[in-house]
């Protein structure tokens, strides 16, 4: 194991979880980064259409998926804090309450995706359309890989005696999911709120 | 190690086969309609010829390579790895799509006078066999990657962070799924995130997996020559 495993003053500055885990982290930030960039790109081309096309987008679905992914968040971070101080069964506990989130957010998302299909918006209908659709789905498959992440800090988290390794397991997969959170924060802002 | 060295070989033909022969750097878009399909391999017939048959040649020599993988994993999960046997089954069925899209643009350039919309179909064949086969690479990175985090070695056979490599890399070539559904832009199968960015992580994976696996080979054999 790495020498980041090592007991360490949680006052330090220190790198949540492992380091390898922010390859992944900072390549996949890397990957919306430029897809963020294209959209922002086709939508400088035709602004007019862009701007009418995100006034048919239902805003409070997306600001209640937006309160989930901030909610889903928050309870990770109380599931770590719990967890450094050895309370395993409520950390536990917190991890629950995020998947609850994530899976709220998904649910929400279907029916978002169905109310736009049903009054005939699709991915064919323009480019507004096909990007939202596009990259709100990388994100939702991104959601869906997160919630078995937190399932599995859910069992890990499980353990009456949490080691500094533990930790660094649960901090690695709460990471990842920040990182889903802060996506979808930033979709939510170019699709949504964008003027 | 001869195996991992497949790899050089590999990518050099591959290259060569690729894009100064065939000319499919980058590919013929999408969007081309069956004529300008046509005379694309109607004029360049004999170099896309050529171009497919090293590209051909180059498809068998990933299997050694496959197996000098599977081999690092099976000193990290032991004889029985299930891992192990994804990695190869499913890096086995991404040659045979490889193969494939060989197949079908020696096919379109091999009767260069027929109608143009056949040239198309063979062309459009190839192209969603070589790109839209994601599935089993992704399940082939991921493999690599679980395989790597799960290390319980003392001496860990791969650092951590090349687990998380390989596991980034799956998620990279996810999106080009979506060529199906785009004849233009960055979604397209010529397009940034279905050709781009997966060519330039696929060879980036490729070199990184070389440069590891040739140390890892290199270290053991030392070790059990001093033995």
């Amino acid at each position: 194991m790495s020498a980041s495993l090592k007991p360490s003053s949680l006052e330090e500055p220190h790198l949540p979880g492992e380091t390898g885990v922010w390859v992944f982290i900072l390549g996949d930030m890397l990957m919306f980064a430029l897809l963020f960039s294209v959209f922002v790109y086709y939508r400088s081309e035709d602004v007019p259409l862009f701007s009418h096309s995100q006034t048919t987008l239902n805003q409070t679905l997306g600001a209640f998926n937006t309160l989930l992914m901030l909610s889903s968040s928050w309870f990770v971070a109380l599931a770590i804090h719990s967890a450094r101080k050895n309370l395993g069964n409520i950390s536990a506990r917190f991890f629950s309450l995020a998947f609850l989130c994530g899976l709220g957010f998904v649910v929400v998302k279907f029916f978002e995706y169905r109310e736009k299909i049903i009054a005939g918006f699709t991915i064919t209908t323009n480019d507004f359309y096909m990007y939202y659709f596009m990259l709100t789905g990388i994100h939702l498959v991104h959601v869906v890989i997160g919630m078995g992440v937190l399932a599995f800090l859910i069992m890990t988290s499980r353990n009456p005696n949490l080691e500094d390794s533990h930790v660094n397991v649960l901090e690695s997969g709460a990471s990842f999911w920040h990182m889903v959170d802060i996506l979808w924060i930033v979709l939510f802002a170019l699709f949504y709120l964008l003027r | 190690m001869i195996c991992a060295w497949c790899a050089i070989p590999f990518i050099v033909l591959f290259t060569i086969g690729i894009w100064p022969l065939a000319g499919f750097m980058p590919p013929p878009s999408a969007g081309f309609g069956a004529a300008e399909i046509a005379s694309i391999y109607q004029e360049n017939n004999l170099s896309i010829r050529s171009g497919a048959l090293l590209m051909m040649a180059s498809a068998g020599l990933m299997c050694p390579f496959l197996a000098a993988i599977a081999m690092q994993m099976r000193a990290i999960e032991g004889r029985h790895g299930v891992l192990t046997i994804t990695q190869i089954s499913a890096g086995t069925v991404s040659v045979v799509a490889f193969v494939f899209a060989t197949v079908a643009w020696t096919a379109a350039a091999f009767r260069p006078e027929r109608s143009g919309d056949l040239t198309q179909l063979l062309n459009d064949i190839g192209w969603i066999y070589f790109l839209m086969t994601f599935t089993t690479f992704v399940v082939q990175d991921f493999a690599v990657g679980f395989a790597i985090l799960g290390d319980k070695n003392e001496h860990p056979v791969f650092p951590r962070w090349l687990g998380y490599f390989n596991l980034w890399v799956g998620v990279t070539f996810m999106p080009a799924a979506l060529l199906t559904y785009f004849k233009t832009g960055p979604f397209a199968w010529n397009g940034l995130f279905v050709w781009w960015i997966p060519l330039v992580v696929f060879f980036s994976w490729y070199a990184t997996m070389f440069v590891y696996i040739r140390g890892n080979i290199l270290r053991q054999s030392a070790a059990s020559q001093a033995t």
